[in-house]
């Protein structure tokens, strides 16, 4: 019970926490355990840093081999917009396609982000190195300086950091974890499941009201599943709803699993509702707001993100359903105008967008729920079945969805 | 206080004058009795600002100005590369003894005292023909002017040959007669024979006397200050040694320098033609006097020897058109008739004149004198082909150099002491303005500011202190934006220091779009940057604005002109900036690699070991290659590779300049 507390308090602090989050504990720990032997854990996670160490030296090799040649240094950086993402109709996901730009290192367009790109991967090596994670914007302050001789800084802001880091993983085709940098946490998980997180175990039934901050990096070497009664998972927006459903102990009468990810879910918890629906084998299910970014929330879960394209393939869950809201609960609940929220230009503009995108542009239930938007000209919050009854989502609207089987859903 | 005067004072209406007989207070045969000639001499006596004689320190200046125009009009006409002297000797109470000697082929006795002591009295005004001097006022002027303030007489020697004595005269002018009074030896003057006699002769009578074998020392003492900076006689022997870099001259002025502008070229300028009057040129009256003065002859056969350009047949046509009878004899043309001649030519079709006669300076020889003179980096000089207004060819010439120190950094403290102490300006502001070229107002005020001072400081009151950093100051100043472009005007050779607002040089400066070349220019006034412009106007006759020949009139062909030859160097100057700003953005480029390359060898060296330092210097070389290489894009695309100079054509000068950029 003890450590549950700590840890909660601790993955709150993970938001704004900069310094290096040190992963000592955890070896301390297991060493006490048995000093000699290597977990199954531990030795995946060598393995790994090795792999990641070998492509960092082959992107320095690259240039040092361009330098002894005279030509000009570039790296080859897979291009992350839709332009170069497909839809694969099969496996239904997204794919980052092949086509690369060139970033020279003499190009005075190119020169600045390149030298940022050259120390991005300097900093993860050395975060390998001392087997020691950090946040991106840890990373940002790790290699923030004034280069020598100028005025200038080797990054200004952190938006400046940040693509790089981004750069820097598709280009090695290694992922974030891989580079021991994690992004903000910004998702909880409660529910009837039991999980060793770095060693720790967690109930997540007995979390509080908080509930289990899910981590950026839940790869297996850290996360670990241990015991699960749960039959499902609802995920929902964001923090506000996730508390009424908690609240009200939704997730104990329906036996499942409650998530959310503050808005557009950050890696660690599509990561981690890809693994409970892929290991568990759980549904995932969908409560979102009727409006064109929580069609593309959804879509995200399910088929992936454009920008994250080349991590589709382990983040993606092709079999996740969208419960709702959906735009013709208006009248169906019988809500009142007061809840309406007019569409603006941006929402249209977003919605036909959405609709040309080749994994909705197929699917006419979908093209019919996003007209029917269009036509009523206003969208929907879930805290708008509050005005029914402060209970009602949790009471009424999820179980009689629910009840109502996949002909009502949207997938 | 009576009535008239009131009126006069008040200006306000008046009451109708009452009306009573008034006395007449003259006379038609009183007044007639006071009707006079009024000489040449008195006439000038009394108007002596139309020559220029308006100030002490133009005095000066109007003097050497006009004994050097003159002796070096006479060493070209005589084919003589001229050595000139100009000796300022300060006399005190504000008196000044100028003396001025060349190496001309000198004057015969006879001749000397009409020169130097009769007004308009010369060889260059009857004939058309490209000289300095036009009227013959000049020297005799100077001459009157220092009578009239000293009342000291004016010294010539002059020599014309090796074998021959010199002759030493003290003239006076007589006003009233306009003629010379030899005052020295009954009216004879003093001959100097050759050899040590001779150089008794000169240390008796206190005489100087470069020895020469042939010239002329003009001397004269005369009310006039001494100063330096803009309009005085420094500038203008450095414009005329620009104009002139055939010419020698050693300058001694009376604060103790030596200052010797060494001969650039030791080709003397083609020899000027003399032409006759081109038709279109002339004005009704001018013929008139033409016709009247003539031999008894056939209008014709006068029409195509009196006028340049015109063939029997063209004088047929003319009289044709005018309706004379063709075989009239020219005493027996009437007014009426001449004015018929007169509007005929004007519709007759008449080739342009002989251009002949007009003596450029040339594009090489600008070059030469420019470079010699005003240090730059870049300059470039073009000569136009010769055009005519008004039936007078002329020829404009344009040189221009960019970069190098401006004259505010050049000036050393002890100089600029010695400046400061002289000066009549009231504010250092101003002082700043009219002693140096090409700062503006904006320029002194950056550098009154750096040095801490006040703008309306008291120049004369400054302490050792302030001079101090005042100088520092000036030398620290960078002007290269808010700096003014410098307009040297030369008319046949001669500087024009005077009156720039009304020149039609200066509005053809102002008129040109300098933007196009890359400089800054606000609109309708001077360019900004470090330049030089030189223009000059090579012409039979050059259309002065006043008699004080300051300024050229703007006819609408000289106006042409000298746009065209403008736009000529502009050109070039633009493309020699654009090319220097290329060169320069690649520099930055490099810099900007550079600054990267320490942090990615750094980055590299963490990665995988590799050693820094070679990494470094490896990635350094490919920087230079890849900047290199962006060079050789750029010219591939139209500029020639090799000598970037050649492009510019041959009328470019480029100093390289030491700084690395």
């Amino acid at each position: 019970m003890i450590k549950s507390q700590w840890l909660s308090t601790s993955s709150d602090k993970h938001e704004e926490n900069l310094t290096l989050h040190l992963k000592e504990n955890t070896v301390a720990n297991e060493s006490k355990k048995d000093p000699s032997a290597e977990t199954e854990a531990e030795a995946k996670h060598r393995e790994r840093d090795e792999k990641t160490n070998e492509l960092l030296m082959s992107l320095a090799d690259q240039l040092v081999k361009a330098a002894e040649r005279k030509r000009n240094p570039t790296l080859e950086i897979p291009i992350r917009t839709q332009a170069n993402v497909n839809y694969n109709k099969s496996r239904k996901i997204i794919e980052l396609g092949k086509n690369k730009s060139q970033r020279q290192l003499f190009n005075l367009s190119q020169a600045k982000s390149f030298m940022q790109m050259i120390l991005v991967a300097s900093g993860c090596k050395k975060l390998i190195d001392q087997n020691k994670t950090t946040s991106i914007r840890g990373l940002y302050y790790m290699l923030k300086h004034t280069i020598e001789g100028t005025k200038e800084e080797t990054f200004a802001k952190q938006s400046e950091c940040d693509p790089m880091i981004e750069d820097v993983e598709v280009t090695l085709n290694a992922l974030r974890e891989e580079l021991h940098v994690y992004a903000q946490s910004r998702g909880t998980m409660v529910g009837p499941i039991t999980i060793v997180d770095s060693g720790d175990e967690i109930d997540c039934s007995r979390m509080g009201t908080g509930g289990y901050g899910i981590p950026s990096i839940v790869e297996d070497d850290i996360v670990q599943f241990k015991e699960c009664d749960a039959k499902f998972v609802l995920h929902v927006e964001k923090d506000t709803v996730w508390r009424r459903f908690n609240e009200d102990k939704f997730w104990k009468e329906h036996n499942c699993i409650l998530t959310h990810g503050s808005g557009q879910p950050p890696r660690g918890v599509r990561r981690l509702l890809c693994r409970l629906n892929s290991e568990l084998n759980l549904p995932v299910y969908c409560l979102l707001d009727n409006d064109p970014w929580g069609y593309y929330i959804y879509s995200v879960i399910k088929q992936g993100s454009i920008n994250l394209a080349y991590e589709s393939q382990r983040m993606a869950i092709p079999e996740a359903k969208f419960i709702g809201l959906r735009a013709r609960d208006f009248d169906r609940c019988g809500l009142s105008d007061s809840v309406k929220i007019n569409l603006n230009d941006t929402d249209r503009r977003r919605a036909e967008q959405i609709k040309q995108y080749p994994w909705f542009s197929g699917k006419k239930r979908w093209i019919k729920e996003i007209d029917t938007l269009l036509a009523n000209g206003f969208k929907l919050e879930v805290e708008a079945l509050i005005s029914l009854d402060v209970s009602y989502v949790t009471e009424t609207y999820v179980p009689e969805i629910l009840e109502a089987g996949p002909r009502q859903w949207l997938d | 206080m009576g009535e008239t005067n009131e009126e006069s004072v008040n200006g306000q209406p008046q009451p109708a004058p009452e009306k009573k007989t008034r006395k007449r207070r003259s006379s038609a045969e009183k007044m007639a009795a006071m009707q006079k000639d009024i000489s040449v001499g008195e006439f000038f006596h009394k108007n002596r600002h139309l020559l220029g004689f308006d100030s002490a320190r133009k005095a000066l200046l109007m003097t050497v100005k006009e004994a050097v125009d003159n002796s070096l009009d006479a060493c070209e006409e005589a084919g003589i590369l001229p050595d000139i002297w100009v000796n300022i000797v300060n006399t005190g109470s504000g008196r000044c003894r100028v003396a001025i000697q060349d190496n001309g082929p000198g004057i015969v006795k006879k001749q000397v005292p009409k020169i130097f002591g009769k007004l308009l009295y010369g060889s260059k005004f009857h004939r058309l023909r490209m000289s300095r001097g036009q009227q013959g006022i000049g020297i005799s002027a100077a001459g009157m002017y220092g009578m009239l303030t000293t009342g000291k007489p004016v010294k010539v020697v002059s020599k014309t040959s090796k074998g021959r004595p010199a002759h030493y005269f003290e003239i006076q002018i007589n006003t009233k007669l306009n003629t010379p009074e030899i005052l020295n030896e009954d009216g004879n003057g003093i001959d100097i024979p050759n050899g040590e006699v001779g150089q008794a002769v000169l240390q008796d009578h206190e005489i100087e006397w470069e020895p020469v074998s042939h010239g002329t020392r003009v001397t004269i003492e005369m009310e006039a200050q001494y100063h330096r900076g803009r309009g005085s006689v420094d500038e203008y022997l450095e414009q005329t040694a620009i104009a002139n870099p055939h010419a020698q001259i050693k300058y001694l002025p009376p604060d103790g320098r030596e200052v010797f502008y060494h001969r650039a070229s030791e080709v003397l300028p083609p020899e000027a033609e003399e032409i006759k009057p081109h038709p279109y040129g002339i004005e009704l009256g001018t013929l008139i006097y033409m016709l009247k003065h003539s031999k008894s002859m056939q209008l014709t056969s006068f029409l195509s020897e009196a006028f340049s350009r015109v063939s029997p047949n063209v004088a047929k046509e003319i009289v044709t058109e005018a309706n004379v009878r063709i075989n009239a004899n020219t005493k027996k043309i009437g007014r009426e008739e001449a004015d018929a001649i007169y509007q005929a030519i004007q519709r007759t079709k008449i080739s342009a004149p002989n251009t002949d006669c007009i003596s450029a300076i040339g594009e090489d020889q600008l070059l030469k004198g420019l470079h010699h003179v005003v240090p730059a980096e870049f300059y470039v000089a073009v000569t136009r082909p010769p055009a005519v207004y008004r039936g007078n060819p002329f020829q404009i010439e344009a040189a221009l150099a960019y970069g190098g120190t401006p004259p505010v950094r050049k000036v050393s403290l002890d100089g600029l002491e010695e400046m400061l102490s002289e000066t009549e300006s009231r504010t250092l502001r101003q002082f700043l303005t009219t002693n140096f070229d090409g700062i503006g107002t904006s320029g002194a005020n950056n550098i009154i500011e750096a040095a801490e001072l006040k703008v309306r400081t008291s120049p004369s009151k400054m302490k050792p202190r302030e001079r101090k950093r005042l100088h520092e100051a000036m030398q620290g100043i960078n002007l290269s934006a808010s700096q003014s472009c410098n307009v040297y005007r030369y008319a046949n050779r001669v500087p024009l220091l005077f009156q720039p607002g009304a020149c039609a040089v200066t509005q053809a400066v102002m008129q040109l779009n300098w933007r196009t070349y890359g400089l800054s220019q606000s609109r309708g006034s001077m360019p900004n940057g470090p330049i030089t412009l030189m223009v000059h106007l090579a012409s039979v006759w050059v259309p002065f604005t006043s008699e004080s020949k300051e300024a050229i009139a703007s006819y609408p062909e000289i106006l042409k002109e000298l746009r065209l030859a403008l736009q000529g160097v502009g050109r070039k100057l633009g493309m020699y900036l654009r090319r220097r700003q290329k060169v320069k953005h690649q520099g930055e480029r490099r810099q900007i690699f550079k600054r990267y390359l320490g942090e990615v060898a750094q980055a590299v060296h963490s990665l995988n070991g590799c050693d820094r330092e070679d990494l470094f210097s490896q990635l350094l070389q490919v920087a230079k290659d890849q900047t290199a290489e962006a060079d050789m894009q750029f010219d591939e695309s139209g500029q020639v590779v090799e000598e970037p100079e050649m492009d510019l054509g041959e009328n470019v000068l480029i100093v390289k300049s030491e700084r690395d950029d």
